[in-house]
Parts: C-alpha cells; sequence; structure tokens
C-alpha cells in the first residue's frame, strides 16, 4: 500500500540505495563536473545541476554518490507533487497513526545525497520545505510534527534544473538559484558521446557508432528551429541498444531519436534525411540480412 | 462558252485595276498565273476577289495578293480560302486579321484538312463579330500554338472559355491569348476556364494588374499556375530544406523564390552570393534536396570569394570586376573573351567549380555524391551536343566516387554501392587537382581552359545549355552576385546582410514608379542571365533582423535639439556608464488610426482552417476538459490519499483542514497575456523566406492569436510600439485587457503597419506596467520581433539598446512577470541568448508559418 502510494505519487525510487560494493556506474567525465561536485560535497553545499535533457545528469549523480559512497536519494518531481510528499505524513495503522518520514527527510536524517530531479515541475509551496536546508541552518521544519531537524553531517542537497521552453513560467526564484552551487551540463564531445553509446547500447560496432554519434551531433544543430528538445545522448544510447536488438539502423533511429521528440513534418522529414545519409539504404539491406 | 466569259470578266478586272493603282494591277498580274492553273472560273472569282477587297481596303488587298500564289501552290485549291478571305469584306478595318489569316492558312489546311480549317476560319470569323483586334490576335497566334498538340479539338478548347468569358466579363481574346497556351500546358483544359476567369476578375480591378496576369508576369498570374505543375514544389518545403542546410552546413541560408517560369528550360536553383534562388518547381524532392546542398557548397567553398573573384578578373585583364548599382559582381565581362564560344566554355568552367565543390561537400554530406550520380544516372541522356557534356560530366562522377572511396577509411562511407548498369567511371587526369582541398575557383578556370582546348567538347547554343548539367547543378554565373569573404567550408556565421531600410527604401520607390512598361517591345533577352545584372525584379529583400542604420542624431548647427516631453517618462540602461539614467525616454500612447476591417475579414477567412484546427486543439486546454483537482474542500468523491492524511493528522492530535474531496473541474489555469508587437519599418520589408510582406503575416498571427486566446477565454492585451529616437516612443493598443475581442479590434489589428524604428526597452518597461494591473497568476509578456532592438540615435551602437532590452527583461522577471520572445529573425540565435536567456525565445524560420504558431507557442507555454 504504502509502496503503491508512493509509486502514484512519482516517489519511485524512495528508497535510500545504499552505495553496492560493485563498479561505480559507468560515467565519462565531460569536463571538470567532478572536480566542482566533490569541493561541493566537502563544504556539503547544495548543487544544481542544469542541462538539457538526457546528457547524463542523473547518471553523474550515481556516480558521484557510488564514489563517495553515500546512498543517494532520487525523487522525481511533477505538478501534484506536495510538501507531505516529500516531507512526511501521518499514516493509520490499526488503530494507532504512525509518522512516516518522506524521502527527504530521511535523507536529511540518515545523512544522504538528496536528488530532486527537475524541481521547477513540484508546485511551488514544496520548494519552500527546501530552503531552511539550503542556507548554513542546515534545518528541515516538519510542520505537522511542529519540529525542526537538523540535518545529518552528510546530507547533502542536489536539483537539476532545466532552463527550456516549458520554464519560462515555472522558472526557480533567483533567490532560490542563488543557493546552490551551479554544475553545467552539456552533450558530450564527439569522442566521449561514442565511448559512451559504444558501452551503452552493449557492445555495437564502433562503425555504426560512429554513424550514430555523427547523426545525433547534426540533428543538435536543429535544436530552437522547431525542437525544442535536441537529440540526447539517451536517445543515441537507445538507438544504439535498438540496432544490438536487431533492428535495421534506420528503424532504430527513427524510433528512438525521431518520433520521441517531434511531430512536426518538416522536421521529421529532415532528421530522416540526416540519419539516411549516416545509414544509407544499402547498410540498411545489409542489416535486414543479418539481422 | 462560259469559259470564254469567265475569261472576258478576267480581263474586265485587270484593266479595272489597272485604272485605280499600278501596285494592285502588277501584283495581279504575278499572282494570276499560279491561280489560271484552277481553271478560269476559279480565277474570276478569285480576280474578283482581289478587287473587291482592294476597292475595299487598300491593304487587304495587297495582303491577299502577296499570299494567294503561295496559298495556291501549297493548299492545292483556290476557292476555299478566297471565299474565306471574302468574308473579311464585312468589315472596315479588318485587314491586320486577314493578313494573318492567309499567312498561315495553307499550313492550316493542310494540317487538319478541309474540315479541320474550316472550323479553324469560323472560329476566328465569330471573333471578327466581336472585335477585330481580337480576330487579328487570334489569326496572327501561329494555330498550332493555340491546338496544344491537340488538332481541331485542342483549339476548341483553348477559345472555348474565352468566347464564354468575352460574353460574361468583356475579356478580350487578345488579352487571353497571350498566356492561354501555357497556362493549358500547366493546368490542362479543365483547369484554363478558372485560371482565366480569375484573370477577368483582375482586369475589372485594375487593367494592368490583369494583363500582367495574363502575360504572366505577375506573381498573382503565375502562382495559381505553379501550384498546377507537375514536380516537387520547392516554396512548400522551404523551412524543410533549410533545417537541412541547418544541419548539413551549420548555415541559416535565405531561401528565395527565383524567377523561372515554365518554358524556360529546366528550373535551376540559382545565387547571388546571398540567398539561394529556388525555380517553383524541380523534377523531383531529391533534385531540390542536391540542388540546395550544392547551392549552398558554392557558399562555403567559396566560389563567389571577392579575393578569387578579383583575381579572375585580374587574369582577364580586368583589375577590378565590374559591379552593378547594387555592388554586385557582374559575370559577363569574364566570359566576353570567349565570343561565340562563350556557352562552351561556361559549361566547362561550371562543370570543373561544381566538381571542385561537391567533393568538398562529399565530407561534409555523406550521401550527397550517391544521390546525384543516381539522379544523373536515372536521367535520359540529353540530346547532342549537350549529351557529350552531360556523358562527360556523369563519368567524372562515377569516377570521383571511386576515387573518393579508399580517402574515407575505415569511417562511414555512405554511399551507395555502384548502379550495375553505372559506365566505369574516369576522373579524367585533367581534373584530378580540383579534388585538393587546397583548390579554388582559380584552379577550376584552369581546367576549364584545358578543357576548352579539347575539340570533344562540341559547339553549343544557348538552348541547349540548360542540358548540359547534371540534375541539381546549375549556371554558376545566372546572376550578378555580391562577392563573399573567404569561408573555406565555414558558413556559421553566414548571414543575410540585406540592408532593410536600404532595401525597403527601394522596394517603396519602386512602387511609386508606378512599373507601366510596355511589355511587348520589351523583348526578354535569351542571355539575359548573363549580359547584364538581373533586375531585381522580386523585391524580397527585407533583410528583416536589423533595425535602422542611422548614423547619430547630429543637430542643425545653431539649433539646440529639444526633446519632446509631454509622455510617459521612463529610464534607460546605460551600460557604458553603468547606470539607469532616469525619464530618459518619452513614450506616448496613441491609437492606431488605420482601421481595415475588410482586411480583418480576408484574413479571418483565409486563415479560417487554421483556426479551426486550433480551436480543435483548444478544446484540450479549455474549461471543457476536465481535470481532477485533487485535496478539496468539497467535491464528489473523496480524495483518498487526502482522507488518509486527514484522518492520520486528526489522530496524530493536529487539527486539520478537512481538503479531502476530488473534484472534476476545470484546472484554472490563471495567465494573462500580453503580446507586444514590433510595428518598425522593417516589417514592411518582404521576408526571404516567405512570400508577400511580414507585416501581412503579423496581422494574421496576431489576429489568430486574438481568436484563439479568447476562445480560453484567459485575459489578453495586443500591443505594438515604434519609435524614433529616445523622446518619441510610440505605444499603440489594438486590444487592452478589459476590451472584448470585437470588430474594432479585429479591425485594429488588421491595420497595422510598420513605421520609423524600435526602442523595445521602453516597450516592454511599459508593458510590464499595464501588466502589473493585472491580477493573474502567471503573466506572459510575449514579444513578437523581427530583429534587433534598433534607434535613429543609437549612434551605429547596437550594444546599447541590446544592454537596455536585457535589463527590461530583467526588471519584467522581477515584477513577476514572464518575457517570451517570438522572432522572425533568423540571426535572432547571435543576440537573443544574451538578452532573453537561453530557452526564453524562438525563432520562425519561415515567416509563413508565424499565424499558425504564434497561438501555438503561447498554448504550449502555458501548458
Ligand atoms: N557522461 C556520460 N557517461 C555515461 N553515460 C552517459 C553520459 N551522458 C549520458 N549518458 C547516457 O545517457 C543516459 C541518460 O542520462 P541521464 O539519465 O543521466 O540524463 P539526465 O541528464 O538525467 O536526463 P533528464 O534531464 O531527462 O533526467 C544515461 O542513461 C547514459 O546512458
Ligand atoms: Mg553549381
Amino acid at each position: 500500500m504504502k509502496n503503491l502510494l508512493n509509486r502514484l505519487r512519482g516517489v519511485e525510487r524512495d528508497v535510500l540505495e545504499s552505495p553496492p560494493d560493485a563498479d561505480a556506474p559507468f560515467y565519462v567525465a565531460q569536463a571538470d563536473e567532478i572536480e566542482i561536485f566533490r569541493a561541493a560535497w566537502t563544504r556539503r553545499l547544495p548543487v544544481m545541476l542544469k542541462g538539457p535533457t538526457g546528457c547524463g545528469k542523473t547518471r553523474f549523480l550515481e556516480h558521484m554518490a557510488h564514489v563517495l559512497a553515500k546512498p543517494l536519494v532520487t525523487v522525481a518531481c511533477h505538478e501534484d507533487l506536495t510538501s507531505s510528499d516529500l516531507v512526511g505524513r501521518f499514516l493509520l495503522e490499526g488503530e494507532e497513526t504512525v509518522w512516516q518520514d518522506g524521502p527527504l527527510t530521511r535523507a536529511v536524517k540518515e545523512g544522504a545525497i538528496c536528488y530532486l530531479d527537475e524541481i521547477v515541475e513540484a508546485r511551488t509551496d514544496t520548494t519552500v520545505v527546501i530552503h531552511p536546508l539550503t542556507d548554513h541552518r542546515r534545518q528541515l521544519p516538519l510542520d505537522k510534527r511542529a519540529r525542526i531537524i537538523d540535518a545529518h553531517d552528510d546530507f547533502m542537497l542536489v536539483i537539476s534544473y532545466n532552463p527550456g521552453y516549458q520554464t519560462v513560467l515555472k522558472d526557480l526564484k533567483p533567490s532560490t538559484k542563488q543557493r546552490f552551487v551551479g554544475i553545467h551540463f552539456d552533450y558530450p564531445g564527439e569522442l566521449i558521446e561514442r565511448e559512451i553509446v559504444a558501452r551503452e547500447s552493449g557492445g555495437l560496432d564502433p562503425d555504426r557508432v560512429e554513424r550514430l554519434v555523427a547523426a545525433g551531433r547534426r540533428a543538435r544543430k536543429l535544436k530552437d528551429h522547431g525542437l525544442e528538445e535536441a537529440t540526447s545522448t539517451r536517445a543515441l544510447a537507445y538507438a544504439g541498444e535498438l540496432m544490438q536488438a536487431g533492428l535495421p539502423p534506420r528503424t532504430a533511429c527513427r524510433a528512438a531519436m525521431i518520433a520521441p521528440v517531434t511531430d512536426d513534418p518538416e522536421l521529421i522529414q529532415a532528421l530522416e534525411e540526416i540519419v539516411a545519409a549516416h545509414f544509407p539504404e544499402s547498410d540498411e539491406e545489409t542489416a535486414a540480412v543479418h539481422g | 462558252m462560259a469559259e470564254a466569259d469567265d475569261l472576258v470578266a478576267i480581263e474586265e478586272v485587270l484593266q479595272q485595276l489597272e485604272r485605280v493603282s499600278f501596285v494592285a494591277h502588277r501584283d495581279t498580274r504575278a499572282a494570276l498565273p499560279a491561280i489560271r492553273e484552277f481553271g478560269a472560273v476559279q480565277a474570276r472569282f478569285w480576280i474578283e476577289t482581289a478587287r473587291d477587297l482592294f476597292l475595299h481596303d487598300r491593304e487587304a488587298g495587297k495582303s491577299f495578293l502577296r499570299h494567294s500564289a503561295r496559298l495556291a501552290e501549297n493548299s492545292g485549291v483556290v476557292e476555299p480560302w478566297t471565299g474565306q478571305a471574302r468574308e473579311f469584306l464585312q468589315w472596315v478595318n479588318s485587314h491586320y486579321a486577314l493578313e494573318g489569316f492567309l499567312a498561315q492558312v495553307d499550313r492550316v489546311w493542310r494540317a487538319w484538312g478541309e474540315v479541320g480549317e474550316r472550323e479553324w476560319f469560323a472560329i476566328g470569323l465569330r471573333w471578327c463579330g466581336r472585335s477585330l483586334a481580337d480576330a487579328r490576335a487570334y489569326f496572327e497566334t501561329p494555330f498550332d500554338r493555340l491546338d496544344g498538340g491537340q488538332g481541331v479539338s485542342g483549339l476548341r478548347s483553348l477559345i472555348e472559355p474565352a468566347e464564354r468569358l468575352f460574353d460574361e466579363r468583356g475579356l478580350t481574346l487578345d488579352c487571353y491569348l497571350a498566356g492561354a497556351p501555357m497556362a493549358r500546358n500547366m493546368v490542362g483544359d479543365a483547369g484554363l476556364l478558372s485560371w482565366a476567369r480569375r484573370g477577368a476578375d483582375l482586369l475589372v480591378a485594375g487593367r494592368s494588374r490583369g494583363e500582367a496576369y495574363f502575360r504572366m508576369e505577375s506573381e498573382e498570374g503565375m502562382r495559381l499556375l505553379l501550384e498546377a505543375l507537375p514536380g516537387y514544389r520547392a516554396r512548400l518545403h522551404g523551412r524543410f530544406l533549410q533545417l537541412l542546410l541547418l544541419a548539413w552546413l551549420d548555415a541559416e541560408i535565405p531561401l528565395a523564390d527565383g524567377d523561372w517560369k515554365p518554358g524556360e528550360g529546366r528550373p535551376m536553383l540559382e545565387t547571388d552570393g546571398r540567398r539561394l534562388y529556388l525555380p517553383a518547381v524541380f523534377d523531383s524532392r531529391d533534385e531540390a534536396i542536391v540542388a540546395v546542398q550544392h547551392g549552398a557548397a558554392h557558399l562555403a567553398f567559396d566560389s563567389y570569394a571577392r579575393e578569387h573573384i578579383e583575381s579572375l578578373f585580374a587574369r582577364a585583364g580586368m583589375e577590378h570586376p565590374p559591379l552593378d548599382d547594387h555592388s554586385r559582381i557582374t559575370w559577363r565581362p569574364l566570359f566576353a573573351s570567349f565570343g561565340e564560344h562563350m556557352f562552351r566554355f561556361q559549361i566547362l568552367f561550371d562543370l570543373a567549380e561544381d566538381l571542385r565543390v561537391n567533393g568538398r561537400l562529399h565530407f561534409r554530406i555523406p550521401g550527397f555524391l550517391a544521390r546525384l550520380l543516381q539522379l544523373a544516372q536515372r536521367r535520359e541522356l540529353p540530346k547532342e551536343p549537350a549529351g557529350s557534356y552531360y556523358r562527360f560530366a556523369l563519368e567524372t562522377y562515377v569516377g570521383l566516387r571511386e576515387e573518393l572511396r579508399p580517402l574515407r577509411g575505415a569511417g562511414p562511407s555512405a554511399e551507395a554501392g555502384r548502379a550495375p548498369h553505372a559506365p566505369p567511371g574516369t576522373l579524367d587526369h585533367r581534373l584530378r587537382g580540383l579534388l585538393k582541398p587546397e583548390a579554388t575557383v582559380l584552379d577550376a578556370w584552369e581546367v576549364a581552359q584545358e578543357l576548352f582546348a579539347d575539340p570533344a567538347f562540341p559547339e553549343i547554343g544557348i538552348d541547349q545549355r540548360k542540358d548540359a548539367y547534371l540534375p541539381g547543378l546549375s549556371l554558376n554565373a545566372a546572376r550578378p552576385v555580391y562577392p563573399q569573404r573567404l569561408r573555406d567550408g565555414d558558413l556559421s556565421d553566414f548571414r543575410d546582410v540585406g540592408d532593410a531600410y536600404e532595401e525597403h527604401r527601394f522596394v517603396r520607390e519602386k512602387q511609386e514608379e508606378a512599373p507601366e512598361q510596355a511589355p511587348e517591345g520589351a523583348q526578354k533577352d535569351p542571355d539575359a542571365d548573363i549580359q547584364m545584372p538581373r533586375e531585381e525584379t522580386s523585391g524580397s529583400g527585407g533583410r528583416i533582423g536589423v533595425g535602422i542604420p542611422a548614423p547619430a542624431q547630429v543637430a542643425k548647427r545653431g539649433v539646440a535639439w529639444q526633446p519632446r516631453s509631454g509622455g510617459i517618462p521612463y529610464p534607460e540602461w546605460d551600460y557604458r556608464e553603468q547606470r539607469m539614467i532616469s525619464d530618459w525616454v518619452n513614450l506616448n500612447e496613441r491609437v492606431l488610426d488605420e482601421q481595415a476591417p475588410g482586411r480583418a475579414r480576408e484574413i479571418l477567412a483565409e486563415h479560417a482552417a487554421t483556426l479551426k484546427r486550433l480551436t480543435r486543439g483548444l478544446e484540450m486546454q479549455r474549461p471543457m476538459r476536465m481535470a481532477p483537482l485533487r485535496r478539496q474542500m468539497d467535491g464528489d468523491e473523496l480524495d483518498t490519499e487526502a482522507v488518509i492524511d486527514f484522518i492520520a493528522d486528526k489522530r496524530a492530535g493536529l487539527s486539520p483542514k478537512a481538503f479531502i474531496y476530488r473534484r472534476r473541474a476545470v484546472r484554472h489555469r490563471d495567465t494573462a497575456v500580453l503580446v507586444l508587437a514590433d510595428m518598425s519599418t522593417s516589417i514592411m520589408a518582404r521576408h526571404p523566406g516567405g512570400e508577400g510582406k511580414i507585416v501581412e503575416r503579423v496581422r494574421s498571427g496576431l489576429m489568430l492569436f486574438a481568436e484563439a486566446i479568447d476562445r480560453i477565454g484567459d485575459p489578453c492585451a495586443i500591443s505594438g510600439f515604434a519609435s524614433k529616437q529616445r523622446d518619441q516612443v510610440h505605444y499603440y493598443w489594438l486590444k487592452d485587457f478589459t476590451e472584448p475581442l470585437d470588430d474594432a479590434v479585429r479591425g485594429r489589428i488588421a491595420g497595422i503597419s510598420g513605421r520609423l524604428a524600435s526602442r523595445m526597452g521602453a516597450a516592454i518597461r511599459h508593458s510590464v506596467r499595464a501588466m502589473q494591473r493585472v491580477s493573474s497568476q502567471h503573466r506572459l509578456l510575449l514579444i513578437l520581433s523581427d530583429g534587433r532592438p534598433a534607434d535613429y540615435d543609437d549612434g551605429g551602437d547596437a550594444r546599447y539598446l541590446h544592454e537596455d532590452t536585457r535589463m527590461a527583461m530583467k526588471e519584467a522577471l522581477d515584477a513577476g512577470i514572464h518575457p517570451f520572445c517570438i522572432t522572425l529573425d533568423p540571426s535572432g540565435e547571435e543576440y537573443l541568448p544574451a538578452i532573453f536567456g537561453p530557452g526564453h525565445y524562438t525563432i520562425i524560420d519561415h515567416v509563413d508559418e508565424l499565424p499558425r504558431r504564434l497561438p501555438e507557442i503561447y498554448l504550449r507555454l502555458r501548458r
């Protein structure tokens, strides 16, 4: 029941993910983001990850949490997310009422990294509760329980923020933004992106990886000309996976890179043209035969 | 006996003629022997007809005599055409028509036989009854132009609409025939009547406008026809093609409409170094793509680089390339030294230069060569002499592909395998040097000279010239060009550097000139493309994206400039001093005096379909759709989650409020919007990426916007601004927040026009002030612009008003108002991120899309 409710609320990964012993999640650094994050961590400063969708923000954080050996709590924010969803609520258990901590509260208490993904999507009253956590007080007020709790020494708050079209009306207040250390992400450079796609797709051959990444980079040029979200690294990785699963390259690209991002017929044509140029017909046939 | 009578009669007529005219007598005697062969009866009939015509009208008689011998010989009869010629006696001054008739009746006879000829004549005769000028036009038009290859039935179907419209609307055949045969080729018999009827309507509206329509000289006339042409209509796919250039070459090269017309040979792309001019149709989509990519490659790889072109001219012995009055290079002198072999050289030069740029383009666009080759192999080999060139080019590209394959190494070689029927490619050794990355157009010239010396390339004339080119490739010197700076493949900062103000003035002056030319006289020069700078007839000039470049304000000596005041004062940000200067700007709210209710109705009618579609989309966002509201005070059902919270809180000893219901209700979005439109002069210009003027699209956009927003019921206002120095910023309310959308508002929107410059900061500040009076939770300020903020007194320092606008934007944000900029300026990328911030602007590439996009963007923003 509890899990179901949480799922309904979108608190999907409302679990303290203790760092497993395995290798750190695969992440290739793009610039100095690792150093900045480490520095922020040593001072426990709240961090804001900025950047377009699918460029590796979440992966980065998973990687850092692992490297720092800290649990990570992720909350995907959405329109209906209330402050109770973050902080906690009373639940009925038999005749009793039991207070149940929300993900934020648990992270605060236990010293985890709490990642509020797409914070601007949440209601404004929700963002208010994080305020006292972001300054030197490092406190979380639990209004319903009339208590204020001090954050664990290892607690760290991270939010993601994707300035774009859809956020014009829902931008964070400048006063809120100022409380964070900002790390800027963008799509990785060509060589790095190839490495990522090769790995994430589960070993797509270098030739197709190279074409796929080249096509993706071309497609990105159409951003702001009708394409609101550029072709992401994630989309390229998906396309690679689909090819690995035996789909012909053009079909894979259409499914992973074009269909999800636009319905605009001219853009679709232009994107297909780009894909087709990198994966010419003859390859398609070869793939069909082999796949 | 009877024959003797006839002979006597003939003699009498001859004597009679001798008395009246020396010429008539002489000519009759000259023609008579040929007629006599058909017997005395016919000869008598003939000579009496000649006399009657002569006495009726000297010119008619002379015509008749002049043609007779030939007619008799060619048609093998005398009586039929003589009888028909007699019919002209019914009218005074019919000799022009008669002359036309006589000049071709024998050919008609031979082509269509007696019955066909009789019908051809009968139709003409009916026109004599209507108007002799029309009859003349009819008989003077070669009959095989009238029939469209369909014989008499083709003639009939061509003339029928004209007869009908003559009766209905008084449309003259003269006018109709100027375009009808060509129109029929494009729209077929079935479309002819509506094509002509449209023209007839225009004639009523204005004689010269209607005539231009029929002569296919006006856009109006062509548009309808081009829409019916088979092939890939580039104009409809402008945005797609532009997106391709953006993706492949990082280039925002404006596409404009070329002036190719059917009948002018293969449609080809042209460039003036700033834009690519597309013909109305290409054979296929693939050809359009190749053409656009190749055209852009010329710009990217420096075919028109000033440096190189100057060297070319220097070699030809000219110190500087001759420029026309737009500072464009004219090509003719460069080719002049080749005299009558000019076209031969031109083709070879283009071939070499095209190979050079395509060789480089291949590395940028995988698959380019493959597509070019596929097109070229699919097309039928043109007839000689063009065929020799075509074949040579084709083999060259096949060879090039072979050549380039190893160069690409293991990397993506994105070409299709060679088609099995393709000839083995040979890359001529003379061309090899062009593939080096450092080769330039100068090398192409050298190579062309070498090829020119080779007799394997036959002489070729202008008529076959276009056929020598592979599909998608075209005359590189078709238009005079603006010389470019060296780019070496980098087009990322390519801009349409036209000058809105200059061009706008140019357009306006032209309008005032009232183009009343006599077009019959102005024979179209078959070689206009390289003989002389082509007239900028497209007028598609206004570079949008610049304000008005003006020198700093210089007051006349001794007269102190007195800034106007009396309006609302606003401060302005001076980045040089890093401070606000208070009361610097004087803003006046003004009433727009133009009202165009009629146009408003037209706009709504024109966009009815779009509006309908929008309205349907709106239903999704409108109160109609119920969204579940959670945690309500009352409602239809319990919100389980809220109930649990409530009970739990209660048990825990809190006193929670009973927000435990859910209700299906309208989710009130509570957004107010103000659209602030740039109404400066630049919107009066034409947009290179669309038809007509920008202002037309702005009007439609605002109109659709108003209608759409009215339907969702959001508080909405629309205003415009223009400025002339800091003391005269005009702010026009087209609709304020309290005003309902009525015909007065519509009329105002339809009446806007551009004037003056765009001091955007002040206008934003004023808008913000107005929006502060609105209580909505979200307040959105949509700024519709077509270029950088600029004003007459910015002293050429573009940064000044940029910085001020950026500051005004920040003030808006601080006031809780969200600005968002929608621009038509393709170069908006350069400055909008700095002013509005990433994600706070969008660029509309294709002005024709504005009407549709404007409401859409708003709806998306408020989601
Ligand atoms: N630098 C990187 N190293 C490894 N993988 C990466 C990197 N960047 C992107 N990826 C791949 O892209 C995918 C998407 O990344 P991620 O989910 O972190 O994006 P995000 O920026 O969080 O997107 P969103 O804003 O949509 O949440 C990852 O699953 C991974 O496959
Ligand atoms: Mg060319």
